[in-house]
């Protein structure tokens, strides 16, 4: 082969000489990485790119590792490491009614100062009141027994001290106490047999953090101060923590849970560290109203010291753990629709038998990343639990109205032009907004809305989609990690591109095939042919082939899927409400508007069809750019569309299964519904654009598509799209963590 | 909806009523209602609340209404979804009930 050959591309080399396959090159040629210089000056800089990319550092020890861990991370721990995984590393947190309830219940616990009584003893002077000496920082059980059986007077009091936080440097753990009651001991010692300052060392080291000396009134006997002096010291503590629930019911009647244990205990191990004499703790369930005790037993704290240990593992770990196989727990959990638990173990297994993909083409695609299946594949294969709500209770604020100003009071959003008021918008009602050309928001507004997560998106007057305001977003780190690995392994993002694309003219087939009128021969199963080709495609530049060629199929025969006749809307009773609507602009409508469809033209759109496709794609790229936020992703690197400034290539990948299943229904719906009509349609220079009214109808009918309720052909219950453009995200990240071996991409029946 | 389908809450429609005693309180308690629903009538809101929400709601109520002389009623209309006017009609000026996908202005 001359070097002539080798300048050529596959296409090219396939284009050039049709009957020498032997000079096509592989397509793996394209995909090679660029070589990396080996004596770049810059080199040094760039240090880190070349480290493997796909190989997982099993080093990685970040702060994670050292920093101490909350006793309520390890709470968590053991109700479900997943969960912990989730909250302590991945920073992920979900409001529930639950967490809501407890925020409630601790909003009184809270207000505590969080100061506790030193636990070493204080002595009152008559003369002067000369605190313990730092050096006496021993509070050793012995010595306080032996202290409490000397003194001549001993007076015990008990006072409540409120979300005292303390650690344990060996533990490594944190602990912020609702409540601890404090045994308080006065001792009356005659003046000249004052204590000797005892200024052993601490056994056992403990941080120190910062006691204050207890600052209550004085105990009464201190007003007897010429001749005795006074020593309040600790004599014991008990921890008592709130929660929401019940206890559970055990043989022995009441218990803690599992979990609670292992946060009581901690704090119980956390204050004898910290000097203080405790051997008990206390859980105040509210639901019930009951005190359970919890005794400290060498065995507990063995329980305990283990799986401290193990949570440092999986926090050190970059590997998610296990979801809980079909647990109650997770019914209740307010993480449910981000770990995704059942889906997730359902897709582990998933692989065997597939009604909906071409299980052939898959096996034949040696690109196809073998990635290790789930251990554990003995359990039954059940369709997952429903744990997402089907729908948001939320809905999306459109603004259009050009001219209109934003402002904020309280919770609520409230829409003006110029000094009437178009309408108010409480944000426990919006999922987000999107801004049609000039409106003004004010910066209050944005604020407030960044701090409530409800992002903004700015569109063109024609909806050229500019981008999105959001709030700190920056969680979810490793998924974002993992994003660049994988859009840097060619093989990996061509093996996503197939799905894409596969799923796109799965679902452009099953569209022209529910609803053309009369579908031509050899269409449907040009169609067939070209999703299994695609799952075959060899390069990015071969499916790119593939798809153009199958959307130019479905496109031709797309006008057979609008059912609207122009000479229809002549017929009384047919006058459609737009034209009421859109009366002012009626002599502007240009009579040659009709829903004729020949062929797809974008930039500008050509006719009215084209118009509305190309604004319902820019809406859905919002949905689905939005959705790769919510999720942790980057929006702007994808595996098949290549990254270019300003276009959310993710967005645009997850938007590919979709476009026929929400857009262009919604765009047929609107049509064939007469939600839209020729007059709602302006042309501009040699586009054409729809009307504010049109927009304003169009948002409808797009909305109630994205909401409509549809069966996911996989897991098998009802969701509205909106939920599963986030479910397949969701998915998505699985694969690309390695949880999961396979995407596979949403094909409705 | 599959067998399998775990029956999640969602927002249920509450009328809230108050009677309050002291016009500095009234006032706070209006404008805590306003985040939470539709002014209806004097004292009376129409608020969709999911569980979560109506606990957050009766969290920030008791805390601003004095439990000895005040009070606020959460009566409930029933799941929020699909309600239509259903459950509310009105005599006089129209009730309106608003129920689209999306709000657009």
């Amino acid at each position: 082969m001359s070097d002539f050959d080798m300048a050529l591309d596959y296409r090219t080399a396939r284009a050039m000489y049709p009957h020498r396959p032997d000079l096509w090159h592989p397509p793996e040629f394209l995909y090679d990485p660029i070589p990396i210089p080996l004596d770049h000056p810059e080199l040094p800089l760039f240090e880190r790119l070349e480290a493997n990319p796909s190989a997982v550092d099993p080093n990685r020890t970040s702060a994670v590792f050292t920093d101490p861990i909350p006793a309520r991370m390890l709470n968590e721990f053991v109700y479900c490491p997943r969960l912990f995984y989730y909250e302590f590393v991945d920073n992920v947190f979900v409001e529930s009614i639950d967490t809501e309830r407890g925020s409630a219940i601790h909003k009184k616990v809270d207000k505590g100062r969080g100061d506790l009584p030193s636990a070493m003893p204080s002595v009152k002077d008559s003369a002067a009141s000369a605190p313990a000496s730092p050096a006496s920082a021993e509070a050793e059980q012995e010595q306080e027994q032996e202290a409490s059986t000397t003194p001549t007077a001993v007076q015990t009091d008990t006072i409540h001290s409120r979300s005292a936080t303390l650690g344990s440097d060996r533990l490594g753990v944190l602990a912020k106490m609702d409540l601890v009651e404090v045994q308080l001991a006065t001792i009356s010692v005659p003046a000249s047999a004052s204590l000797p300052p005892s200024s052993g060392k601490s056994k056992t080291k403990a941080t120190t953090p910062e006691l204050d000396l207890f600052a209550t009134p004085d105990p009464p006997s201190s007003k007897n101060q010429s001749q005795t002096q006074t020593q309040t010291h600790v004599q014991s503590v008990t921890p008592v923590d709130y929660k929401v629930g019940s206890p559970r019911i055990g043989e022995n009647g009441v218990q803690l849970w599992d979990a609670d244990k292992m946060q009581l205990g901690l704090q119980i191990l956390i204050l004898r560290d910290n000097h203080y004499h405790c051997d008990q703790g206390v859980i105040y369930y509210k639901e019930t109203r009951q005190r359970v005790p919890l005794q400290m037993t060498p065995e507990l704290e063995q329980w305990i010291i283990n799986h401290i240990e193990q949570a440092r593992q999986v926090a050190a770990s970059p590997v998610k753990p296990e979801p809980l196989l079909n647990s109650p727990k997770c019914v209740r959990c307010s993480l449910a629709p981000v770990c995704l638990p059942d889906e997730t173990r359902f897709m582990q297994r998933w692989s065997e038998a597939s009604p909906h993909l071409d299980r052939n083409s898959f096996s034949k695609n040696r690109l196809s990343p073998t990635l290790t299946s789930s251990t554990t594949s003995t359990a039954t294969q059940l369709s997952p639990r429903r744990l997402i709500a089907a729908r948001d209770d939320e809905r999306a604020l459109y603004l259009n109205t050009q001219g209109a100003r934003v402002t904020q009071r309280g919770e609520v959003l409230i829409v003006k032009e110029e000094t009437a008021t178009k309408g108010e918008f409480r944000l426990k009602d919006l999922s987000h907004l999107a801004l049609f050309g000039n409106i003004q928001i004010t910066t209050q507004a944005i604020q407030t809305l960044c701090e409530a997560e409800i992002p903004v998106a700015y569109f063109s007057q024609s909806g050229w989609f500019y981008g999105i305001t959001r709030g700190h977003g920056l969680k979810n780190v490793f998924t974002r990690i993992e994003q660049f690995n994988t859009a840097q392994d060619p093989r990996r993002c061509l093996a996503l591109a197939q799905r894409f694309v596969h799923g796109k003219i799965r679902n452009h087939r099953t569209q022209l095939m529910r609803n053309h009128v009369s579908l031509p021969d050899g269409v449907s199963l040009k169609l067939k042919r070209a999703a299994s080709d695609a799952l075959a495609a060899r390069s990015i530049a071969e499916l790119l082939g593939i798809e153009g060629a199958a959307a130019n199929l479905y496109f031709q025969n797309f006008a057979g899927l609008i059912k609207v006749n122009p000479d229809d809307d002549e017929l009384p009773g047919l006058e459609p409400q737009a034209s009421t609507a859109n009366s002012e602009n009626n002599s502007d409508i240009d009579p040659s508007f009709t829903f004729d469809f020949n062929k797809r033209s974008r930039r500008p759109p050509a006719d009215p069809v084209n118009a509305l496709l190309s604004f319902a794609y820019s809406i859905l790229a919002k949905d689905c750019t939005l959705a790769a936020l919510a999720v942790g992703y980057d929006p702007y690197i994808g595996f098949y569309h290549q990254p270019r400034h300003g276009r959310p290539a993710l967005a645009l990948d997850l938007m590919e299964e979709f476009r026929p299943l929400i857009a262009e229904s919604a765009v047929l719906t609107a049509i064939n519904n007469r939600m839209i009509t020729p007059a709602h349609f302006v042309r501009a220079g040699d586009a054409i654009n729809l009307t504010q009214h049109g927009r304003k109808a169009f948002f409808q009918a797009y909305e109630q598509r994205i909401n409509s309720l549809i069966t996911h052909p996989i897991f098998d219950y009802k969701a509205s799209y909106r939920r599963i453009i986030e479910l397949q995200a969701r998915m998505l990240a699985r694969y690309l963590t390695g949880e999961i071996p396979e995407y596979v991409p949403m094909m409705t029946r | 909806m599959s067998a399998r389908d775990i029956n999640l809450s969602s927002r249920v429609t509450y009328l809230v009523c108050y009677d309050i005693a002291n016009d500095k309180r009234l006032k706070k308690v209006f404008k805590l209602c306003k985040n939470y629903g539709n002014h209806l009538q004097y004292s009376i809101f129409e608020c969709d609340l999911s569980p979560r929400e109506r606990t957050r709601m009766e969290v920030e109520l008791k805390s601003l209404i004095k439990s000895t002389e005040d009070q606020v009623l959460f009566v409930s209309l029933g799941p929020a979804e699909g309600r239509g006017d259903r459950v509310i009609s009105a005599l006089g000026k129209p009730y309106t009930h608003f129920d689209a996908p999306c709000y657009v202005v």
